[in-house]
């Protein structure tokens, strides 16, 4: 069974931008091994002569004509869902020295 | 040190990423608008560009059209199936966490740029692929304050990422290349190609090895350049750079580098190298896209000349390279000079491409006048001109004329007196006068005495007694005549 070590916990918490805690990335590591070894289940089956399966259905190029649509949804609705804006601008901690 | 003195020792390697936006009016994946110049920011937006929870993205069926003329016009394989995927990385110009684009089956497969060299060949630049995706939305970082703003009105702007092989092996080379990927995309109707706004952007790789060595050397990426020029620099610089690192026997380092314009510089931009994994997989929200064979002859029909065609058209009329290649950075001016070629012949199609040099906007980095200008006016003008009516520094000053307000060429040589007098009689009396005049003694005693070229001062005596209207080639005849 795969087993997920801490610094893969550290790892995947860096690339979302998350601090954690030893005692979260202790419980993560637990989670994470049992999710994998769930779905680690799926390498007994013999997929030899499958096609791989992208969708769980047959819908295919599903597209829209080039025209504007108004959502009816204004500015300050969509800014307001931030923690922090200002002149119409969404305001994050700086991104760059 | 300098390009050339390194080049005697290093063969440079480059390969060039480029995105291009896309001309829709709405988004890729949104039906938000997709024009955010000059905008007030997060007005040209949409739940789908906030990436909000719930929302469904569906694909803009004119961004597949653009990308079918875009693999058209880089020679390329349309695969009948594409898929989009997810590719994931935490940043704030990306409200999803990811952006849909593609990685295993993209649009555009393969192809190939034959790009024009300054000496007349052509080079072939092979595409490895192009695939579409979305573009991020702006971060600006004000000068004070320990924050970043975010505008997310560029968020999903449907792009073509068009990926080079190594093929290039020049600073120079670059940037013929990328030149002429603006002239195959705004020819084939894909971007407005406007540079200053960022409408086609380039990323740089590039990589050194000793002359004679197969392997290839450490590279260099080189962010986010917007233009022809700053392509060309940044690879010179990257290059010079790369050698002289190599000359210490240090090992080139092997990362992401942005462009300074102001200094002209490279810069190491170290952020996160080591946070590279994006963790694709396949996009549950946008299905397969199956592009019949049908809809790719349909575009194709629908394809204009190219410059390619252009091309081969003037160099058998004798036109200058360089005049071809400045004709092939707009459109318009391509266009109405082959027409006039078709509808009036070479001569004329010749002469009009000269002028439209000389007045056209050649960087491609802002939109060119040459709208006011229309094929009768133009044939009317080289007529005028063919027919000694009119001088050909006249002729440019009709032009300038044209170009800003439209119009008759006639009308416009009258208004400003440019006319040409080509009236034998009326010249030959300003003719006489001259040389009665005291003044051309000595010019007449020097042609006389052998000396030829002082009949160049008499054809100025006419044509400031004719205030610059005297045909001077025929000027130059009577006064020869009456000698």
């Amino acid at each position: 069974m795969t087993k997920i070590s801490p610094s893969d916990v550290q790892k995947l918490a860096a690339l979302s931008a998350l601090t954690l805690t030893d005692e979260e990335v202790a419980s993560m590591q637990t989670d994470l091994t049992q999710i994998l070894g769930y779905v680690e289940q799926l390498r007994d089956v013999d997929t030899a002569d499958i096609e791989p399966t992208y969708q769980p259905h047959d819908l295919e190029t599903v597209v829209r004509q080039d025209a504007v649509i108004e959502y009816g949804v204004s500015q300050v609705e969509l800014l307001k869902n931030a923690p922090e804006q200002a002149d119409g601008s969404l305001v994050v901690p700086r991104v760059i020295e | 040190m300098n390009l050339k003195s390194i080049t005697e020792r290093y063969q440079p390697t480059i390969g060039i990423e480029c995105h291009v936006q896309l001309k829709t009016k709405t988004k890729l994946f949104s039906g938000a608008d997709n024009d955010a110049r000059d905008k007030a920011p997060n007005t040209t937006v949409s739940p789908i560009c906030f990436g909000f929870p719930g929302v469904l993205p569906v694909l803009n069926d004119e961004a597949l059209t653009l990308a079918v003329r875009a693999g058209l016009a880089l020679n390329a394989e349309l695969p009948e199936i594409s898929r989009f995927e997810r590719k994931h990385y935490f940043y704030p110009d990306l409200p999803k966490g990811y952006q849909i684009t593609q990685l295993a089956e993209p649009v555009i497969v393969g192809g190939y740029v034959d790009v024009p060299q300054l000496d007349g060949s052509t080079r072939k630049v092979r595409i490895h692929h192009a695939h579409l995706e979305e573009d991020a939305g702006k971060l600006t970082h004000p000068v004070s304050g320990k924050e970043s703003l975010v505008d997310l009105n560029r968020a999903g702007t449907p792009l073509i990422e068009i990926v080079s092989e190594a093929d290039i092996h020049s600073p120079a080379e670059a940037r013929a290349y990328v030149q002429e990927l603006y002239r195959l995309m705004t020819f084939a109707g894909v971007t407005h190609g406007d540079l200053y706004h960022g409408n086609m952007r380039f990323d740089v790789n590039i990589s050194l090895a000793s002359v004679g060595q197969a392997e290839l050397g450490i590279r260099t990426e080189i962010k986010n350049l917007n233009s022809f020029r700053a392509v060309e620099k940044a690879a010179e610089f990257e290059a010079i750079r790369q050698s002289e690192v190599l000359d210490r026997g240090e090992k080139v380092v092997q990362e992401t580098r942005g462009w300074n314009e102001d200094k002209q510089k490279t810069f190491s931009q170290r952020s996160k190298e080591d946070a590279h994994d994006y963790r694709y997989f396949p996009d549950p929200d946008i299905p397969p896209v199956r592009l019949s064979r049908k809809r790719v002859s349909d575009v194709q029909d629908s394809m204009p000349m190219m410059p390619a065609e252009y091309r081969s058209a003037w160099i058998s009329i004798g036109l200058d390279e360089s005049v071809i290649n400045s004709l092939l950075t707009s459109q318009v001016s391509a266009h109405l000079v082959a027409t006039i070629q078709h509808s009036s012949g070479d001569e004329h199609a010749k002469r009009v491409a000269n002028w439209l040099v000389s007045v056209v906007d050649t960087s491609g980095e802002a939109g060119n006048e040459v709208s006011q200008l229309n094929v009768e006016s133009l044939v009317e003008l080289s007529i005028m001109v063919q027919d000694n009516k009119l001088s050909s520094t006249g002729a440019k000053e009709v032009l300038g004329e044209l170009r800003m307000r439209g119009g008759s060429a006639k009308d416009i040589a009258e208004a400003k007196n440019l006319l040409q007098v080509s009236d034998e009689g009326a010249i030959a009396v300003i003719v006489d006068e001259v040389l009665a005049d005291p003044s051309s003694r000595q010019a007449l005693q020097d042609i006389k005495a052998g000396n030829d070229k002082a009949i160049g001062f008499l054809v100025g005596q006419v044509m400031k007694k004719s205030q610059g209207k005297a045909n001077p080639g025929l000027a130059k005849k009577l006064i020869r005549e009456r000698m």
